[in-house]
C-alpha cells in the first residue's frame, strides 16, 4: 500500500498552486483535482457530488410533491422530515469541502489524501439510503408489542396441530311467532333421552322500531331433561329457514349448567330476526340445548394434514425437477465444454452460443420463471417444476461442463494406450471421472430444488408456499406457522443430508 | 524389432517437436531415450503407439507399419506396447483392481467390457500381477488413496495386462523419489531381462541412465544428437552427457547425480 502511495506520488504535478485548486474544486467539485492531473478522481467525485445532489433533489420532489419551487420543496420537506434533511445538507456541505481540502492538500504535498472525501460521500449515500428504503426504527420497536400475539403463534403452532371428534348430545322445542296459527305438536322424545321445554310456546321476536331501538321480545322459560349432568350447555336457536345461531345476552353467548341428574332452567328473550314481511303460514322457530364434548384419540388437524400433504408435494416438484434438470442439462453440459467444443470454428460458436443462454437462463430467479410458467401451464406444481427445471438445466449445465473441462486426460491416454476403442475409453476414462462431480452437483441442486420449490408456491406454482401465503393471508398465524415448521426442519434435514452425501462423494 | 524412420512432427501450433527421427531398437534392448525437458522424448514416445499422430515418416514394428494401420489394427498393435507414465495415469476415482483390468480392455469385447464383465482368467491374471507388484491388499482401495510408488506399481500391473512385447516408458520416475525410482527401474529391468521385454525409457539422470540403458538415444529440439551402445554411455562423463543437454545442464543433471547415490 505504502508503495503504490510512493508510485502515485509521481504522478502527481499540480498545473496551478495548492490553494487555487482548493478553490477550484469549490467552485465544481473535482475540477481542483483535474487541476492537479487526477482527471480520474476528479471525475468520481464529481460523479458522486452530483450523483448526491441529484438523489437528494428526487427525494425533496417526492416528499413534497405539491409545491411549485425547489426553495418551497426545501421547506415543505424540511417540516415534514427534519432528520433527513438536515443530515443531508450538513453530509453534502462536509462533503463539498472535503473535496476541496482533497484538492488542496494534495497538490500541496504531491501525495494523495487520505479516505475524508470517501468517508463524506459513504455518509451522505447512508443518509440517502436511510430515507429512500424508508427504514424505521421507531415503528419497528412501538408496533412489536401488537406483532406478539401472530409472531407466538407462528413461533409455536402446535396447538392447531391436533384436533379431537366431537359428540353432540342436544334437544330442541318448537316456538311459535304470531297469533293466528295453530300452535305445532310437541317433538317427540323418547323414555330416558334429553328433551327440552319451552313456555310459552307461542311469542314475538324482538324487533327494533324506527330509531333502531331494540324492543325485547317475549322472555322464554327453557327447562331440560336428562342431559348429561354437570356439564356447560349452549342454547341455540333455529329460524323457520334453518339459519343457527348462539343465543346471546348483552354480547355474550347464554350457556347454562346442568345440575346433578342432568337437569337445568334457564330464560331467554326470544332473539332479533328479520322476516320478510311476506312471510306466509306459521313461522315456527325452535330453541336448541346442546352440549359438545371431546372425544376420542386426538387427531391430526387440517392444517397439519394440509401442510403435510403439501410438503410431500414440495419434496417431490424439487425432485422431479432435478430429474428433469439432470436429463436436459447433460447432452448440454458437452455442448458447453470448452475442451469439447474446441474443435471448430462452428463448434466454438455453439460453445458461445449455449454458454450465453445458459448463464441468461441462470441470472433469472426461479421466481420469476415461476411467473412465466404460471401464464404458460397455469396455477399449480407443474408450473413450480417447469421454472425449477429451467433454472437447473442452467445451473447444472454450468457446473456439469465445468466438470468435463476438469477432466484429466493422462488416465484417457492410458487408456487408449491399452488397444481399448473410444466406447471403452469413455466408460473406462471418462466417465469414472465425472460421475463423481456429476452425483455432488445433482444432489446439490436437489437440495436447491426444494428449498426453491418453497417458496415457489407463494406465485402459484404449487407447493407449501402456497398454502403458506394463503393462511398468512386468512390470518390463520398457527396454522401458517405449522408450515414455516415443516419447511424449516425439511430444509435442515435436507441440508445436512445432501453436505453428507457429498461429502462422502469427494 | 521396432524401426523409426524420418519420424517428423508438427504441432498444430507451429512446434516443431520431432524432426527426422530415425532409430531401430532390437528386441529385449532396454533403450534409454535422454535430453532436455522439451526436447520431443514424450512425444517420440507416444508417435511409437499412435497417441499422438506423426506429421511424416514411418514407425515399422517387426515389418508391419505401424503409421499406416487404422481402427482394429492399430488397437492390436496397441495391445503389443504396454504403456508406463510419469503421472502414472490411473483412473483416481476408480480401484485399483479396475485400473489393472482396464490394461485387457483391448482383449476383450466391448459389450462386455462395458458391463465390466471380465473373464475369470483376466481376473486372476490381475491378481496375479497385483501381487508381483507387491500390492494384493489395495486391489479394492480407490488408485488416489495410493503412495506414489504404490500407484507407479498399478500404472506398471496394468501395462502387463496386455501382455506386451514392448514398454514405452515415459520418465516412470520422474515423479518419485530416488530410492523409489531404483525399485521401480529394476522392475523394469526385470521385465527386460526375465521376460525378454523390449524397453524404451525416457530417463533423466545419468547414473540411471548408465546403470539401465543397454542403448542411449540423446534428443536436442527434436533431434537425435547422440547414439550409443551400453559400453559408450557407461564410459559417458559428466561432460559429454552436458553436450547433450546443453548449457542448462548443471542444474538438471548435475544436482541429482550425486544425490541419488
Amino acid at each position: 500500500m505504502a508503495e503504490s502511495n510512493k508510485k502515485l506520488a509521481a504522478t502527481i504535478k499540480p498545473l496551478v498552486p495548492a490553494p487555487l485548486a482548493g478553490i477550484a474544486s469549490l467552485i465544481l467539485p473535482g475540477l481542483g483535482q483535474a487541476l492537479t492531473q487526477q482527471a480520474k478522481r476528479g471525475i468520481v467525485l464529481l460523479a458522486a457530488f452530483g450523483t448526491t445532489v441529484a438523489l437528494f433533489v428526487w427525494r425533496l420532489t417526492d416528499l413534497a410533491h405539491r409545491e411549485p419551487t425547489l426553495w418551497k420543496k426545501l421547506g415543505k420537506a424540511y417540516h415534514l422530515n427534519a432528520t433527513f434533511v438536515t443530515a443531508v445538507i450538513i453530509f453534502l456541505l462536509l462533503m463539498w469541502l472535503a473535496i476541496a481540502w482533497d484538492a488542496y492538500h494534495s497538490a500541496k504535498v504531491k501525495r494523495r489524501g487520505g479516505f475524508a472525501v470517501f468517508v463524506s460521500v459513504i455518509a451522505v449515500f447512508f443518509a440517502l439510503g436511510w430515507q429512500i428504503s424508508q427504514i424505521d426504527l421507531v415503528k419497528m420497536v412501538k408496533e412489536a408489542p401488537d406483532a406478539l400475539p401472530p409472531l407466538s403463534r407462528v413461533l409455536w403452532p402446535w396447538k392447531a396441530a391436533i384436533t379431537y371428534k366431537t359428540e353432540t348430545v342436544s334437544a330442541a322445542a318448537r316456538v311459535l311467532t304470531g297469533t293466528e296459527y295453530e300452535l305445532p305438536p310437541l317433538l317427540p322424545h323418547k323414555e330416558g333421552e334429553p328433551y327440552l321445554e319451552v313456555s310459552p310456546r307461542r311469542g314475538e321476536l324482538s324487533q327494533q322500531d324506527s330509531q333502531g331501538n331494540i324492543i325485547p321480545g317475549t322472555t322464554l322459560h327453557i327447562t331440560g331433561h336428562n342431559f348429561k349432568p354437570n356439564t356447560v350447555t349452549q342454547i341455540w336457536w333455529v329460524d323457520p329457514i334453518g339459519n343457527e345461531f348462539r343465543i346471546r345476552n348483552e354480547g355474550k353467548y347464554v350457556d347454562v349448567e346442568t345440575d346433578n341428574q342432568g337437569n337445568f332452567k334457564k330464560s331467554i328473550v326470544m332473539p332479533y330476526r328479520l322476516i320478510p314481511p311476506s312471510s306466509e303460514g306459521p313461522l315456527v322457530h325452535q330453541v336448541e340445548a346442546r352440549q359438545i364434548s371431546q372425544s376420542g384419540p386426538p387427531l391430526p388437524s387440517e392444517p397439519l394434514r394440509l401442510t403435510i400433504g403439501r410438503m410431500i408435494e414440495t419434496i417431490f416438484m424439487g425432485m422431479m425437477a432435478t430429474f428433469f434438470g439432470i436429463i436436459f442439462s447433460i447432452p448440454i453440459s458437452f455442448l458447453a465444454a470448452r475442451n469439447i467444443m474446441r474443435g471448430s470454428f462452428l463448434t466454438m460458436t455453439i460453445y458461445y452460443l449455449t454458454r450465453t443462454v445458459l448463464n441468461i437462463v441462470r441470472s433469472i430467479e426461479p421466481l420469476i420463471w415461476a411467473l412465466i410458467a404460471v401464464v404458460w401451464v397455469g396455477l399449480g406444481p407443474f408450473a413450480g417444476i417447469v421454472a425449477l427445471t429451467l433454472h437447473s438445466i442452467a445451473a447444472l449445465g454450468k457446473l456439469y461442463s465445468e466438470a468435463i473441462e476438469g477432466i484429466d486426460h493422462g488416465p484417457i491416454e492410458a487408456i487408449q494406450a491399452t488397444g481399448a476403442n473410444s466406447l471403452q475409453t469413455i466408460m473406462f476414462g471418462v466417465i469414472p471421472q465425472m460421475i463423481s462431480p456429476f452425483i455432488s452437483f445433482s444432489i446439490y441442486r436437489w437440495d436447491i430444488n426444494v428449498r426453491m420449490s418453497t417458496v415457489i408456491g407463494l406465485v402459484g406454482g404449487g407447493g407449501i408456499g402456497f398454502l403458506l401465503v394463503q393462511y398468512i393471508r386468512l390470518l390463520d398465524y398457527r396454522a401458517a406457522g405449522i408450515a414455516v415448521w415443516f419447511i424449516a426442519v425439511t430444509v435442515a434435514i435436507l441440508d445436512y443430508v445432501s453436505a453428507e452425501i457429498r461429502a462422502r462423494m469427494t | 524389432m521396432l524401426k523409426v524412420r524420418n519420424l517428423t512432427k508438427v504441432y498444430d501450433d507451429g512446434t516443431q517437436a520431432l524432426t527426422d527421427v530415425s532409430f531401430d531398437v532390437e528386441d529385449g534392448e532396454f533403450l534409454v531415450v535422454i535430453g532436455l525437458s522439451g526436447s520431443g522424448k514424450s512425444t517420440l514416445l507416444r508417435c511409437i503407439n499412435r497417441l499422438i499422430e506423426p506429421t511424416a515418416g514411418q514407425v515399422f514394428w517387426n515389418e508391419k507399419e505401424i503409421t499406416a494401420a487404422e481402427g482394429q489394427e492399430l488397437r492390436h498393435i496397441r495391445r503389443n506396447f504396454g504403456m508406463i507414465f510419469q503421472h502414472f495415469n490411473l483412473v483416481k476415482r476408480s480401484s485399483v483392481m479396475t485400473n489393472v483390468l482396464s490394461g485387457r480392455l483391448g482383449y476383450v469385447s466391448t459389450g462386455r467390457s462395458l458391463l465390466h464383465r471380465f473373464s475369470q482368467a483376466d481376473r486372476e491374471m490381475a491378481r496375479a500381477a497385483l501381487k508381483r507388484a507387491g500390492i494384493t491388499e489395495q486391489a479394492n482401495k480407490l488408485a488416489r488413496e495410493l503412495s506414489g510408488g504404490q500407484q507407479q506399481r498399478v500404472g506398471i500391473a496394468r501395462a502387463l495386462m496386455q501382455q506386451p512385447k514392448l514398454i514405452l516408458a515415459d520418465e516412470p520416475v520422474a515423479s518419485l523419489d530416488p530410492v523409489l525410482a531404483h525399485t521401480i527401474l529394476r522392475d523394469l529391468e526385470r521385465l527386460n531381462q526375465e521376460d525378454r521385454m523390449t524397453v524404451i525409457c525416457s530417463l533423466h539422470y545419468l547414473d540411471l541412465v548408465q546403470r539401465y540403458g543397454t542403448k542411449v538415444i540423446g534428443l536436442r529440439d527434436g533431434r537425435v544428437v547422440y547414439q550409443g551402445t551400453q559400453e559408450q554411455i557407461r564410459a559417458m562423463t559428466d561432460n559429454e552427457f552436458k553436450e547433450i543437454y546443453g548449457e542448462e545442464a548443471e542444474r538438471v543433471a548435475a544436482g541429482p547425480t550425486k544425490g541419488t547415490e
